[in-house]
């Protein structure tokens, strides 16, 4: 998986490229870490994202809570597979999908 | 993706050749500045003992060739006196006086058989015996078989105060004639000659013979000075003070020189030499060792470094590779570096160090199967295994399984009734696998039946389960759950779906579909979550089969889902299979995809089939 970092000011945009499984969502989870303080507008584009597994929905729901928190997150770009996976699990009830 | 961390090499830290090499460095340099130290003490020794040697041999050879020649040209005169006196009856003191002019010598002494002077130019010799004194005594070798004897210039035994150069020649009639020069007369015959010997000699290249008679008058020189005092070349021998045959320095014709003289014949010859010629030659051997030392002082720290870098650093490098190697986990790399004793020795202990560990691992390992192994009992003693596990209820037939991908597993499935009607049935997927995924799945098991078994409807149990899950759940793990309640008189099914992938039904006219619903978020994501209820009917024969997506992600190694269709399908196509074989033909088939790849996750199945005809309740 391919991360891309955008920071202008408050707002980050984070675009996830592959798959994000058990074995690469602890990179997102890392990157998250390091650069989520201060953030207040989160944009997550997951156009380019093949694959999302449970492992990769924690970081995404952790990255939620936290900006609960401090702001705002926005999910974009969500292709059919990611949606398909975001509806089953009843994540559209609590991400921002745009 | 994996990201190994590696430690970066620290620059700051001496590399061996490096460190090597400097050592090295100094070391050459010492010993380069020890032995020109020596060499150049060495040198200039060698060069004044060379010099002293030349100067001499210089001298010797100058003072021969006088002496060649002043003996060659007395030894003539004699030789003619005596053939003079061979050639008559009587010797007279007028015929030796007559003699001693024409031949221009200073005496002639003609001595008998017996050594004694019985004829003499001089009165005063007449009847000394020649063997009673040293000088004289010299001569007695004509007596004994010799035909000529010639005698350097020296004081006479007669007369101590007296100097006198001799020669003497044996006479027909028996004795021999001595003929001698006094010193103006000596002087006279061979300066002529002296003057010439120096001319043409050099003392090495800008070194110089003088020669000077007794009262220091200069005889023979380069530089034209004949006549003058020796003063003028700027040399004072004071013969007391300095002795013959001894190195001496002086200016000579303005120039800092070594010097030595000897005497001969009245002739002192003196050799110089330049200071500066003799500091020149050595300071060229000098020159020349040290280009050489410093050749080959290179030549040999270049080859020292190469073979240290060949024999030590590179062996250590092949090491480091294996140890690398073991660091990323192959603990099967055996380091096999055997050039040269000690690293051998440093392979093996490496080698059982590896051992060693491999021995504590595979302990550990043992240690931690067992844990696993009893942890794997543990959780699936949890779930009710007993099937069928209400032999005495006819209204429907539950069947369950679950093949976990580690030992332990997160997803779990769970029945019970919790009244005399409603049985409560439900799957769940944990996120994650192994230790963590099972407490968790402990937790939320025994959670969501305390719930159901204090009678709250379907969507409370999950509502209140998930506030319950979310405190603490620093770990951030999450769970989905379908469950279900079903009436066993009406088959009536309500329902709730947290997060989890929907069920689907099988009709009893072999018809497969989905039981929809609009799922809430899985359990423990997030606080407050309300889960809505729905109700589906059952028909008599209607299977509802509850599944984890274990199933449907199942993998083959060409990276291909199992997918919902393949398994819609074996529902569709085993109608007549009774619903304790459909779980298992399910999983034979899900097994048949995948082949010999690993499962990646635990794969969970439930199925439920409502046996009454709706309205038959009992």
């Amino acid at each position: 998986m391919t991360i891309e970092k955008i920071a202008e000011g408050t707002k980050l945009t984070i675009t996830l490229i592959g798959r994000m499984d058990t074995i690469t969502a602890p990179q997102l989870e890392v990157e998250l870490k390091q650069s989520i303080s201060g953030v207040e507008e989160l944009v997550l584009d997951l156009a380019g994202l093949e694959y999302l597994s449970s492992a990769g929905l924690r970081v995404l729901l952790a990255a939620q809570k936290v900006m609960n928190r401090q702001g705002s997150m926005v999910v974009k770009n969500v292709n059919e597979t990611i949606m398909e996976i975001f509806e089953v699990t009843g994540f559209v009830d609590v991400l921002t999908i745009e | 993706m994996t990201c190994r961390e590696s430690v970066p090499m620290n620059t700051s830290k001496k590399k061996i050749s490096r460190s090597f090499q400097k050592w090295l460095l100094l070391l050459v340099v010492t010993a380069f500045l020890a032995t020109t130290a020596f060499l150049w003490v060495f040198q200039t020794r060698l060069a004044k003992d060379n010099t002293i040697r030349l100067l001499e041999l210089n001298i010797y050879d100058v003072r021969d060739t006088i002496k060649d020649a002043s003996d060659e040209n007395l030894l003539k005169l004699t030789t003619q006196i005596a053939a003079e006196l061979n050639g008559t009856d009587e010797i007279s003191p007028e015929l030796l006086n007559e003699l001693c002019r024409r031949y221009d010598v200073t005496d002639i002494n003609c001595i008998n058989s017996d050594g004694i002077i019985f004829a003499s130019t001089y009165p005063d010799f007449l009847n000394y015996n020649m063997a009673s004194g040293v000088q004289s005594a010299e001569f007695m070798v004509l007596l004994s078989g010799e035909d000529k004897y010639v005698q350097k210039y020296q004081p006479v035994s007669y007369d101590n105060s007296i100097s006198r150069k001799y020669a003497g020649v044996l006479l027909e009639r028996g004795g021999f004639v001595q003929a001698g020069y006094g010193f103006e007369r000596f002087k006279e015959d061979i300066d002529q000659f002296v003057v010439g010997v120096t001319r043409n000699r050099h003392v090495g290249e800008g070194g110089c013979m003088i020669i000077a008679d007794e009262s220091w008058n200069i005889v023979s020189d380069r530089n034209g000075n004949e006549g003058k005092n020796l003063n003028v070349t700027g040399l004072h021998i004071d013969t007391k003070a300095m002795a013959k045959g001894e190195v001496f320095t002086a200016d000579v014709y303005g120039e800092n020189c070594y010097c030595m003289y000897k005497a001969q014949e009245g002739y002192t010859i003196v050799a110089v030499i330049p200071r500066s010629e003799v500091a020149q030659a050595r300071n060229i051997a000098v020159a020349v060792t040290t280009t050489m030392q410093i050749i080959v002082f290179a030549v040999l720290s270049i080859m020292i470094y190469i073979l240290v870098k060949k024999l030590v650093v590179n062996n250590i490098l092949k090491i480091n590779d294996s140890l690398a190697a073991i660091t990323e986990g192959k603990l099967d790399t055996v380091v096999d570096v055997r050039s040269y004793e000690e690293f051998a020795a440093l392979s093996n202990d490496i080698n059982s160090t590896v051992d060693t560990l491999k021995r504590y691992i595979s302990d550990a390992e043992a240690r931690i199967d067992a844990e696993l192994a009893l942890a794997k009992a543990i959780q699936h003693s949890a779930l009710p295994s007993i099937f069928p596990p209400f032999p005495n209820r006819k209204e429907f037939e539950i069947r369950a399984s679950m093949d976990t991908a580690k030992e332990v597993g997160g997803d779990f499935y769970d029945f019970y009734f919790i009244d005399e009607e409603h049985l409560a049935f439900l799957i769940a997927d944990v996120s994650g696998k192994g230790i963590p995924a099972a407490m968790f799945m402990m937790t939320a098991k025994t959670l969501l039946k305390s719930y159901a078994e204090s009678g709250m409807s379907v969507s409370d149990v999950l509502t209140q389960a998930n506030n319950k899950l979310c405190e603490g759940n620093d770990a951030g793990m999450f769970v989905t759950v379908w469950m279900g309640y079903l009436n066993t008189k009406t088959g009536e099914v309500t329902y709730a779906n947290a997060g989890h992938n929907p069920p689907l039904i099988r009709h009893a006219d072999g018809s497969v579909e989905r039981v929809k619903s609009r799922p809430g978020l899985v359990l423990a994501g997030m606080e407050n979550i309300r889960y809505r209820s729905y109700t589906i009917q059952l028909s008599k024969g209607d299977i509802l089969f509850l599944y984890t997506d274990g199933v449907t992600e199942a993998t083959n190694n060409n990276n291909s889902l199992y997918g919902e269709g393949r398994l819609r399908s074996v529902l569709e196509r085993e109608t007549s299979a009774d619903i304790n074989s459909l779980c298992l033909l399910v999983k034979a088939d899900v097994d048949a995809f995948v082949g010999v790849a690993p499962q990646l996750d635990d794969i969970t199945m439930l199925s439920l089939q409502y046996k009454l005809p709706k309205g038959e309740a009992t």
